[in-house]
């Protein structure tokens, strides 16, 4: 039977607790009373998973069946997701490559010559052809690269259709493509309760003039929080876009869920409670810290970025965007959700080696600065976890480390932006429309593996929240130079941080860790 | 500025905090804001036939009393009474006894006859003595354990195997160690077994061990504390009689041979008779009044005065 997320005290019998810290990990004593948020246990997955996609197809939700929709002259586009869903990467076959073979089927049976299928990047890096390859599989991968088969292009202004303004004057400006098609599929996998629904593509193909409207700081502060669409600014928004492009393309939505496994077997020990270490856990974790302190950086990037998730399915369902994305919010939820009583002082987060942007890449500052303030504080429906005027204690390294392959515009981003200001509210209107249309970042993003040089500002706005909420952030561990450009505290150690802390919150502060991942939702009452 | 450079903790340093968070020297327990949600490992068959074969019985003969037996009473002072009980007693049985600490089973082992204990098997909690593989094999060579599901339902097949070829059982019908040095409920599964077999029972009253070595400790307090074994006779099923009611006698029987221990034999036998036997349960107070009586372990008997005060 799966256990359900708990909420422990720690006390005196309580082991050190397992944190993460970018590429490595670590153990940590806390202090006595400290509340310690666990996830769920994985509930079981799909056992034919085939079947069950069969029949997501075959019994839609407020739509007629797939083979229903499909006929011999139409125009179909299928999009789907990319590298940056799911974290750590899906073992193969991917969820995704399944639906495809899936859908191509019931067109080639209905005789549908006009496909294409999209790589929904927005304003992300594109994929290499490997990258795409893994996740849409062999067969796929052969029958339609590189004419049919790409990565969607932003900046490709002849491949792209403006279909109007929503009633709050937002353009809606998505892929020609899929725009003019007769029928859109996409294809989702859902990790956590943001992604889905409109904002696969009224966001996933969509263009920087159509994203500008809330991926902003305005409507992050007040997307609280954006993992709770119902309270999100981020997501009315992108709701009220997807209106206006459904009376323009039919759209049939097919969105997946995933259990907890998120990772490989051998490191059990990372998703099991430590008071339930067996010797063999322990001696796993110690193995493998040992082994990664005195391995080469690249080896240990390289064995992060290659470790494979056994996630198991938990849902699939097809149908209408909207009623689509209720059925899969109550399945996330059933993984995710965790009750918890009351805000805290202290939130501490320790934050692992991956998060949707840096897939085979390095996680610069910027990047852990919106995992652990971005998305990881935003983990919450209700109040978030930590009061307003709380410290955040975050545990990575933040090496002061750029890839200027896949993130050239952040190593500017940091050097000259941040130096000058911080604030979300003040580097928006000042710096973004030259970074927006900068040729040569625009020239890096379309031609090579580059994210968009708009794209660090959109990192920052995802902590806007954060930011604007909270009395101080501290990283652990953190390279002093890089924390402090952010504007933001560093300690060597977890208990110099809580002495830091004290100027903001006291000397006997309430602590919470939130012991993440795999993901939890926590409901603060 | 210059980059932080943190020092990463040594081999040495990660063990230390290791074996201390998780009690390698001693059981760890879950937290306890977390017992609502911890579940048992599932029940594991741990085969114990090994440690009753002839090799492994000479082991362990020579480990209890070259080795056990003379520790035992080198850390406490035990007192063993009613062993004529097994001048005219024939194996198999089953000795049941209260349970308050570790020390019990080793004073059960090193105060037996050595006939008996060469013919003896200790019934043992399977999520509690075979969680581990070394911990498994370590109580089975040394006190001939075999595994007791005790979170389970139903009896296990091995303790009617064992009877069946002749060893005798220890068993502590408490399921575990009394919290506050009492007796608590008697399970009714040694009954049980006795009366499917036709063996008798012999209940085995042990006191002082819970002050000499209460839960928590894994040594006996230092002192030497006085710790008395009682051997009672023998309790037989009777025809038509039910396991509960066994049970009951079982019960009855080694309160009595507690009650015995602090007054004397007839005293014990007149207030059995006329069933003024103070419950074994012990009183109905605070629970630190019951922690505190436990802890006061009985007196050394034939202590002499003390010539200068």
């Amino acid at each position: 039977m799966t256990r359900p997320g708990f909420v422990l005290t720690v006390d005196e019998r309580t082991p050190p607790l397992l944190l993460h810290s970018g590429e490595s990990f670590r153990l940590q004593q806390f202090p006595l009373g400290t509340r310690v948020i666990y996830p769920a246990e994985s509930l079981p997955g799909l056992p034919d998973v085939d079947q069950a996609i069969d029949q997501a197809l075959l019994h839609p939700i407020d739509s007629d069946p797939l083979p229903a929709l499909l006929r011999a002259g139409m125009k179909l586009t299928i999009a789907f997701d990319d590298l940056s869903l799911p974290l750590p990467q899906m073992r193969k076959p991917d969820v995704r490559q399944r639906i495809l073979e899936r859908v191509l089927q019931y067109a080639a049976d209905a005789g549908v010559d006009d496909v294409e299928l999209i790589v929904a990047t927005a304003l992300h890096r594109r994929m290499t052809a490997d990258e795409v390859k893994s996740i849409v599989g062999e067969r796929v991968f052969r029958s339609f690269w590189p004419d049919q088969l790409y990565n969607f292009d932003a900046e490709d202004r002849v491949n792209l259709a403006h279909l109007g303004k929503t009633d709050r004057d937002e353009d809606v400006e998505i892929s020609k493509r899929a725009a003019e098609s007769d029928l859109l599929v996409y294809v989702n996998v859902n990790l956590v309760a943001m992604d889905g629904g409109w904002k696969s593509t009224a966001i996933g193909l969509a263009s920087y003039n159509s994203l500008r409207h809330h991926h902003n700081a305005h409507t992050m502060i007040h997307s609280r929080s954006f993992m709770d669409p119902h309270k999100s600014e981020l997501h009315s928004s992108a709701w009220r876009m997807g209106r206006v492009l459904s009376e323009h393309v039919k759209v049939f939505q097919i969105e997946t869920t995933l259990n907890n496994d998120a990772f490989p077997s051998q490191y059990g020990f990372l998703t099991k409670r430590e008071w339930e270490w067996s010797l063999r856990d322990q001696a796993m974790f110690l193995g493998t810290k040992r082994g990664l302190d005195v391995m080469p950086a690249k080896s240990r990037r390289k064995l992060f970025q290659q470790m494979e998730a056994p996630y198991g399915i938990t849902g699939v369902t097809a149908g209408a965007v909207e009623p689509v994305h209720e059925k899969t919010l109550e399945r996330v939820h059933q993984q995710q959700l965790v009750e918890v009583n009351g805000q805290t002082d202290v939130l501490v987060m320790g934050l692992p080696y991956l998060c949707p942007y840096n897939v085979n890449s390095v996680m610069n500052p910027i990047l852990a600065a919106c995992l652990g303030l971005g998305y990881l504080f935003n983990m919450y429906r209700g109040k978030p976890l930590v009061r307003e005027g709380g410290v955040l204690i975050l545990h990575h390294p933040v090496p002061w480390e750029f890839s200027t392959l896949h993130h050239p515009s952040y190593v500017d981003f940091f050097d000259e932006v941040l130096a000058e200001s911080t604030d979300p509210k003040v580097i928006g209107p000042k710096f973004e429309q030259q970074y927006a249309s900068d040729p040569w970042y625009t020239h890096l993003y379309r031609t090579s593996h580059a994210y968009h040089g708009v794209h660090p500002f959109y990192m920052w706005y995802w902590c806007a929240h954060a930011l604007d909420h909270l009395g101080q952030v501290i990283w652990v561990g953190g390279d002093r130079r890089a924390v402090a450009r952010m504007g933001m505290r560093s300690a060597s150690t977890f208990a110099d941080a809580l002495e830091l802390a004290r100027d903001t919150v006291g000397s006997s502060p309430s602590i919470t860790y939130q012991h993440a991942p795999p993901h939890i939702l926590s409901v603060v009452r | 500025m210059s980059r932080v450079t943190q020092r990463r903790p040594g081999l040495v340093a990660d063990l230390t905090v290791m074996s201390r968070g998780w009690r390698w020297t001693r059981r760890s327990l879950p937290p306890r804001s977390a017992e609502p949600h911890h579940t048992f490992p599932e029940p594991r068959e741990f085969p114990t036939e090994w440690a009753r074969s002839r090799p492994a019985r000479v082991v362990r003969e020579v480990a209890l009393r070259g080795g056990l037996a003379p520790l035992v009473r080198r850390e406490t002072t035990v007192e063993v009474d009613g062993l004529d009980i097994f001048d005219d007693l024939e194996g198999p049985v089953i000795l049941v006894a209260n349970h308050t600490s570790h020390l019990d089973t080793a004073l059960l082992l090193t105060t037996l006859p050595v006939k008996w204990q060469r013919k003896v098997t200790v019934g043992a909690a399977a999520d509690y003595f075979f969680d581990a593989w070394w911990r498994a094999i370590g109580s089975a060579l040394l006190f001939a354990t075999f595994p007791i599901e005790r979170h389970g339902t139903g009896l296990s097949d091995t303790p009617a195997t064992l009877i069946e070829q002749g060893w005798s059982i220890v068993m502590f019908p408490e399921g575990t160690r009394s919290p506050d040095g009492w007796t608590r409920r008697f399970r009714p599964g040694a009954a049980a077994l006795a009366r499917t077999h036709g063996i008798p029972i012999v209940p085995v009253a042990i006191a002082g061990s819970y002050a000499a070595m209460p839960r928590g400790r894994n040594w006996p307090k230092p002192g030497r504390p006085p710790v008395h074994v009682r051997y009672g006779r023998p309790v037989r099923p009777l025809p038509e009689e039910n396991t509960l009611a066994l049970n009951g006698r079982v019960s009855d029987a080694l309160a009595a041979l507690l009650d015995e221990d602090t007054t004397d034999w007839y005293a014990a036998a007149r207030r059995a008779a006329s069933e003024e036997t103070p419950t074994s349960a012990g009183p109905e107070v605070a629970n630190w009044r019951r922690v505190w009586a436990s802890t006061a372990g009985p007196a050394v008997r034939g202590a002499k005065a003390r010539a200068w005060r």
